[in-house]
């Protein structure tokens, strides 16, 4: 509990500090809402000309592009420590100094950094929500938004896992951001749409690998009354926690790696 | 000739990020390769009278010229930040058209060696997956000439965004909102091809299509090797107006910091 | 058993090099930044840890703070191994590097504090007394609600100092902690060091370049080049050893006769009279001054040694670094 209340008492700090000037941090987020904005209007330009994706109507296309998009932003809001700013702590030596401190290095990367400009494409994210649910016709009941939370919950730590990934890299000063680029932004590209649209190899990619398929396309199916394939409907509950088992395996790897630390400036 | 100068150390500067390239590379492949697979999908459902293999191809060129679009100059960004800017600003040369080849020199070497290695590789792919030759020979060689004055476009924008970074001093919101005007409006997120037919008319006529849509569609066939002389009009009036433009506002901020003393 | 014990500690790092022309890959090369560096330190000790850069002075200090898993050696500080228990460690220590801060750049320091209370989980009341304490003795009282970009380089070194003691650690390490400090700023901090030391027992290992730091804290020094320890000692004892060479200057009344000096002896006229060094073991001091009265009215003579970073940079030419 300790260790939660460092975490917000540390984000606030980090929200402090960010307000400190105030215009910038205000046009930066309309220019994230804007450019989310704009990633759905694809999504809608696309509904416009084809109607529907195997199966799949304009309303549910929405959804899938909501859970992605507040999953996604919701892991850079608070865990703008792994996915954006870890780099710059290797590089500056801010690593040191959390290294010096008796508390989980990793907790404390992640106390390290917040996005807040994030909250208006999560609002985008959730518009998208909402309308697909709307025009998919969801029944919602308690069991539902079970899954979804959990859905969401599960996607956030697949992503943060998938970032951590960079982090081990920069760890051993391997400059292989746009490699690792494929596999982060690429998946959000790829899985905001369903995964069974893609042909085999891509299908295993975001199963077995990013497991997007797991965390996110069975959970939407069954939200969306959609056959999960013959499975039973317990599936929708157990194959979410895949995100929970990639953040464990990248943590563990996160801490081996950090034993080759070498810091800089020596 | 120190804009020749300028243009050849970022040249070789290039050539040294090997690594990098190949990290480029694979990563817009796989980008590639997701679009492609969804528009196929898109097809299967409803197909439509422009065919799958002109929009795979669409799909490809982006990509492989995608490092033009890119913001390139970190270091220049950075200049400013910090506020070093002002040295250069006092140098006796032309300080845009010093930036205008230090950005032209990246993007032209960045995104010819990432294009060459990967349009042989989508050359390679099965038919309606990979990139399909060009329409035609006259087409083929009517893009050479588009796709050169989208490169002048797209440094001439830059510039701007520089500039308007130069005022701003914090620049990522405005770089934000730029690069999505850019990213959606060059056809990088959705094939311009596919915007509904009424918004082509107007989006075609935008700085932002000239850049990669207007070389794209000569080489696919969607405009015929004959509108090519308008084609290359728009192109040339935008440059004029987007260099004219961007030396303005330089040269604003110019007169600006130096009544500021830096 | 001493408080910190170092036994034949390793430390390599690959550094690639530039690739060459024909070759696919980059060579890497091994650099030894340690290679068996062995001492101990005993409670309450003041130790300066010298060596010219590159010597490997940091990555003593980021293996004894932690940061850093060793190749090979043994290290025990308290009984705890670094490396193997971090955290517990950790708890114990205080660091602070001359040139990062490991307080919050836009808030004011007193946040900055309090945060650092969570994440030692220091408890309330130790925390405000050693606070107030702290505070007082830094000077900072009147800085705490201030930002830490707006402070200058000295206050923000004091502020960094305050946040390093506030668990009252049982060892401090500095990594030149004095760098950039006008006089005035230096001073107070060396002030500060030798009060937190008495008062409190506080073990505080320094690393820095500037030789008043050591010659005002220190009673001890080591020096470390080429990865290894080269002295361990007293301060005196170390200088004593390059301490050779006497500068002369001589003002005479009136003209000056002929003077010839011996071999050995570098000297030069100035306007009203010579400066002259020489090495009291290699020519008799009453010698010299015999030659020197007789070469005319001698006004005043001053008998210098030579300042401390002159002697230790002809340590360093000596031993090769």
């Amino acid at each position: 509990m300790n260790t939660l209340r460092l975490y917000f008492k540390s984000i606030g700090m980090l929200l402090k500090s960010q307000l400190q000037y105030p215009s910038s941090f205000i046009m930066q987020t309309l220019a994230q809402l804007v450019m989310e904005g704009g990633e759905m209007m694809v999504v809608i330009l696309i509904v416009d000309r084809f109607e529907k994706l195997k199966g799949w109507s304009g309303g549910n296309l929405y959804f899938f592009f909501g859970i992605m998009s507040v999953s996604f932003y919701i892991t850079e809001l608070f865990g703008r420590g792994i996915t954006g700013d870890f780099p710059s702590m290797v590089r500056t030596g801010r690593l040191d100094t959390f290294l010096v401190r008796p508390r989980g290095v990793l907790t404390q990367v992640l106390c390290g950094g917040t996005d807040p400009r994030r909250i208006t494409c999560i609002a985008v994210g959730v518009a998208a929500l909402v309308m697909g649910s709307n025009l998919s016709g969801i029944a919602w009941s308690p069991l539902k938004v079970l899954a979804l939370v959990e859905s969401i919950a599960m996607s956030c730590l697949l992503i943060l896992g998938l970032f951590m990934i960079e982090a081990i890299f920069s760890i051993f000063s391997v400059k292989s951001v746009e490699l690792v680029n494929a596999i982060t932004y690429g998946g959000r590209s790829a899985c905001q749409y369903p995964i069974d649209i893609y042909p085999l190899p891509l299908r295993a990619l975001f199963t077995v690998i990013a497991p997007f398929a797991l965390t996110m396309h069975v959970p939407a199916s069954w939200i969306l009354d959609k056959p999960l394939y013959g499975w039973p409907v317990w599936t929708a509950f157990v194959t979410p926690l895949a995100g929970a088992v990639v953040f464990a395996v990248m943590t563990a790897l996160f801490h081996l790696a950090m034993r080759h630390y070498r810091s800089t400036g020596s | 000739m120190s804009y020749f100068t300028v243009f050849k150390m970022r040249l070789r500067m290039e050539l040294q990020y090997r690594g990098a390239m190949i990290g480029g590379i694979a990563c817009q492949m796989f980008f590639g390769l997701i679009l492609v697979a969804l528009y196929r999908a898109l097809y299967a459902g409803k197909p439509q009278s422009l065919p799958i293999e002109s929009v795979a191809t669409y799909v490809w060129l982006q990509q492989a010229f995608f490092r033009m679009m890119l913001a390139s100059d970190s270091e220049l960004v950075d200049k400013i930040k910090s506020g070093d800017i002002a040295y250069d600003m006092c140098r006796p040369v032309d300080m845009y058209g010093f930036y205008y080849a230090r950005i032209m020199a990246q993007k032209l070497m960045g995104s010819i060696m990432r294009a060459v290695p990967m349009l042989v590789m989508a050359s390679l792919l099965p038919k309606g997956w990979g990139i399909s030759l060009p329409a035609s020979l006259p087409g083929f060689l009517a893009a050479i000439p588009a796709l050169f004055l989208g490169l002048l476009c797209v440094c001439a924008l830059e510039n701007i965004t520089v500039a308007f970074t130069m005022k701003t001093l914090d620049p990522r919101g405005m770089q934000g909102l730029l690069s999505l005007l850019m990213m959606t409006f060059s056809g990088n997120l959705l094939p311009l091809t596919l915007f509904p037919e009424s918004w082509q008319k107007v989006i075609t006529f935008l700085p932002y299509a000239q850049l990669l849509d207007a070389p794209i569609r000569l080489y696919t066939g969607n405009f015929m090797p004959n509108e090519a002389l308008r084609i290359y009009a728009i192109q040339a009036f935008w440059v004029v107006i987007l260099i004219a433009l961007g030396e303005a506002m330089w040269n604003a901020n110019k007169k600006r910091m130096i009544v500021q003393g830096g | 058993m001493s408080y910190i014990e170092v036994n034949n500690l390793m430390k390599d790092f690959t550094v690639k090099k530039k690739r060459e022309k024909g070759k696919l890959f980059r060579e890497k090369e091994i650099v030894n930044a340690l290679k068996d560096v062995s001492f101990s330190v005993e409670k309450g000790e003041l130790v300066g840890y010298i060596g010219p850069n590159g010597a490997g002075k940091s990555t003593t200090v980021k293996i004894l703070s932690g940061i850093l898993t060793p190749d090979g050696g043994d290290v025990k500080v308290g009984g705890i191994v670094p490396w193997k228990d971090r955290k517990r460690h950790v708890g114990n220590i205080g660091v602070v590097f001359g040139q990062r801060s490991q307080l919050w750049w836009d808030v004011p320091i007193i946040d900055s504090y309090m945060l650092l209370r969570d994440i030692y989980r220091i408890p309330k009341g130790d925390y405000e007394s050693r606070l107030k304490e702290l505070t007082g003795a830094l000077d900072l009282e009147p800085l705490l609600r201030t930002p830490l970009r707006l402070l200058s380089l000295g206050q923000r070194m004091r502020a960094e100092l305050c946040g390093s003691l506030l668990h009252r650690p049982e060892l401090l390490f500095l990594d030149e902690p004095t760098i950039g400090l006008d006089a005035v700023s230096k001073l107070s901090l060396r002030d500060f060091l030798k009060w937190e030391n008495r008062e409190y027992g506080t073990t505080i290992m320094l690393t820095t370049h500037d030789m008043e730091d050591i010659e005002a804290l220190c009673s001890r020094v080591m020096v470390l080049g080429h990865g290894k320890k080269l002295f361990d000692g007293k301060l005196q004892d170390l200088l004593e050893r390059y301490d050779t060479v006497r500068n002369v200057n001589i003002k005479y009344d009136g003209e000056l006769a002929d003077l010839r000096l011996p071999e050995g002896i570098k000297w030069k006229q100035t306007e009203d009279g010579i400066e002259l060094s020489y090495n009291p073991s290699d020519f008799p001091t009453s010698n010299l001054l015999g030659m020197l009265q007789d070469a005319g009215n001698i006004r005043e003579l001053t008998l210098q040694s030579e300042n401390t970073d002159h002697l230790i940079a002809a340590m360093y030419k000596e031993l090769d670094l």
